[in-house]
């Protein structure tokens, strides 16, 4: 096995600090993201080392929770989307057929969604908040991923030892967790990370329009949207969460190249 | 007789509806594997000779004619034969699931049958010349040779009476081959399993079958003993295929 190369060492290293970065703020680290420190508006500096807000809330605390919040609901989500996609994208691409194409079709349905279209749509069915958010995060992933999984696994079916197995007498459970799921396994594993990142985007996204997290919880979304309008004024109020989103997302798709070059080395790389 | 096909015709549709195309994989063959005999099926690709196997195997039902394994009609349950029959594949390279160990995908068969495995995955892969060893190792730590010797022996850790060898050994060197084919006719005399070998290599079916079954394009042109059909082939095809050796 080949190891990650140093970009995708990078991006795991930054992903490291950012998640300890979010665990500070349950320990108590940058004070109490609710608490009004000082003066409204407030550049850095000391006492508040990312500026106030426009209540006087410091802005470093909030960021803190803003960050665990957004990725605790990201990785959540994606988790939900993997268990789902497998779930569907084995079956569908094992058994072919009636039950390929009902799978199939319901996914292109919800492909054909922008992914923030169908957030807000989401959000209007179950009322804004986080569960909102994650059924959104949900619902954006779930069609790539199933499709994916389910080319894997049509590709997997049709390979000289599943054919063994079922010659043996292997029932269907025993060919999809033994053969089929530990062979696409690797490609679960990468869209997971792409799906990460998209989840990052879509929470804030909806979070920024109101949508998704609602105040005074703090996610990145949330820190952008109320950033952004004083973006003039106080430019730091969206820099800081601004910035970690990047990084957030850039790290993760750096990962997700790095963990789909070892996994699937076939694959050719489109960035870098 | 093991095997039996009786007027078997495999039909594929493909298409759309209106303007369906249907396609005879097999026409009315018939052919039969007695007790601890091999047929040879030989006949060039997309002559339908792995849609025989796949019938043989129970994997693909015929659209019209009947297929009896052990004298019975092939029972509604795969199941039912578990352990009964086994199968050697093309691909070296799929043959063995990467995710596995040697010893585990050897284990298999018995492990569906609730079987415990014991000593016997050793035994086997002494049998098919393989250190006990290689029960621990990766299928990628192995060649192509010693993947099919794996693959035989998971054939016949079952003990299966019918054992179908679809290109076994097409994917392999010639010295390969060699071996691998001496190691099945080595094992036969042992276990006594009946085997339909299936190989466009008309040297290797001389090698190891009893007897010889021509396919062309979905049906069965000549059957004959191997001696009779090397020197003196009856259909025209069995001629040029000969001359072309």
């Amino acid at each position: 096995m080949r190891k990650l190369d140093r970009l995708s060492i990078g991006g795991l290293a930054c992903l490291l600090v950012l998640v300890l970065f979010a665990l500070g703020s349950p320990a108590g680290a940058g004070g109490d993201p609710d608490a009004i420190v000082g003066p409204r508006l407030q550049p850095p500096g000391p006492g508040w080392w990312l500026g106030t807000d426009n209540l006087g809330r410091s802005v470093l605390p909030r960021v803190m929770e803003g960050v665990g919040t957004t990725l605790l609901l990201s990785s959540v989500a994606v988790l939900v989307t993997a268990v789902l996609s497998a779930a569907f994208g084995i079956l569908a691409g094992y058994r072919g057929g009636y039950l390929n194409e009902l799978v199939m079709r319901l996914v292109e349905v919800l492909y054909s969604f922008p992914a923030i279209v169908l957030a807000i749509l989401v959000a209007a069915v179950l009322g804004p908040g986080q569960t909102a958010a994650l059924a959104s995060i949900v619902l954006v992933t779930i069609p790539l991923m199933t499709r994916l999984v389910r080319a894997a696994a049509v590709a997997v079916a049709q390979r000289d030892y599943v054919t063994s197995a079922v010659i043996s007498g292997a029932g269907l459970p025993r060919v999809l967790v033994r053969h089929v799921l530990p062979n696409v396994a690797g490609t679960i594993a990468v869209q997971g990370t792409y799906a990460l990142s998209v989840g990052i985007a879509v929470e804030g996204g909806l979070s920024f329009l109101g949508f998704g997290v609602q105040p005074p919880q703090a996610s990145l979304g949330v820190l952008i949207q109320q950033g952004g309008t004083y973006m003039i004024a106080a430019p730091w109020l969206i820099l800081g969460p601004g910035v970690v989103l990047v990084a957030a997302i850039l790290a993760i798709n750096v990962v997700g190249d790095g963990l789909r070059d070892r996994l699937e080395p076939r694959e050719t790389r489109s960035l870098t | 007789m093991i095997l039996e096909l009786d007027d078997v015709t495999v039909t594929f549709a493909a298409g759309p509806p209106l303007r369906r195309i249907h396609l005879d994989a097999m026409r009315h063959v018939s052919l039969s594997v007695a007790e601890g005999e091999t047929l040879g099926l030989v006949g060039e690709s997309g002559s339908g000779k792995t849609t025989t196997s796949r019938v043989a195997l129970g994997l693909q039902r015929p659209t019209a004619g009947t297929v009896r394994f052990d004298g019975r009609p092939f029972p509604r349950r795969r199941r039912a034969l578990a352990g009964r029959m086994q199968a050697v594949l093309q691909h070296p390279h799929w043959s063995l699931n990467p995710r596995m160990r040697v010893g585990q995908s050897v284990a298999e068969p018995l492990d569906v049958l609730g079987r415990p495995a014991g000593d016997a995955v050793a035994e086997m892969l002494e049998h098919v010349g393989l250190d006990a060893g290689f029960a621990g190792r990766y299928p990628h730590e192995l060649s192509g040779g010693q993947r099919q010797r794996v693959s035989i022996a998971r054939a016949l850790i079952t003990r299966p009476g019918f054992i179908v060898f679809d290109e076994a050994v097409s994917a392999l060197d010639v010295s390969v081959q060699v071996q691998i084919l001496n190691l099945i006719k080595d094992l036969q005399a042992e276990y006594g399993f009946s085997a339909l070998f299936i190989s466009h290599d008309l040297g290797a079916v001389r090698y190891v079958a009893d007897r010889i079954a021509v396919m062309r394009a979905g049906e069965i042109v000549e059957t004959a003993d191997t001696p009779t059909f090397y020197t003196a082939p009856a259909h025209e095809y069995s001629k040029q295929l000969l001359e072309a050796l």
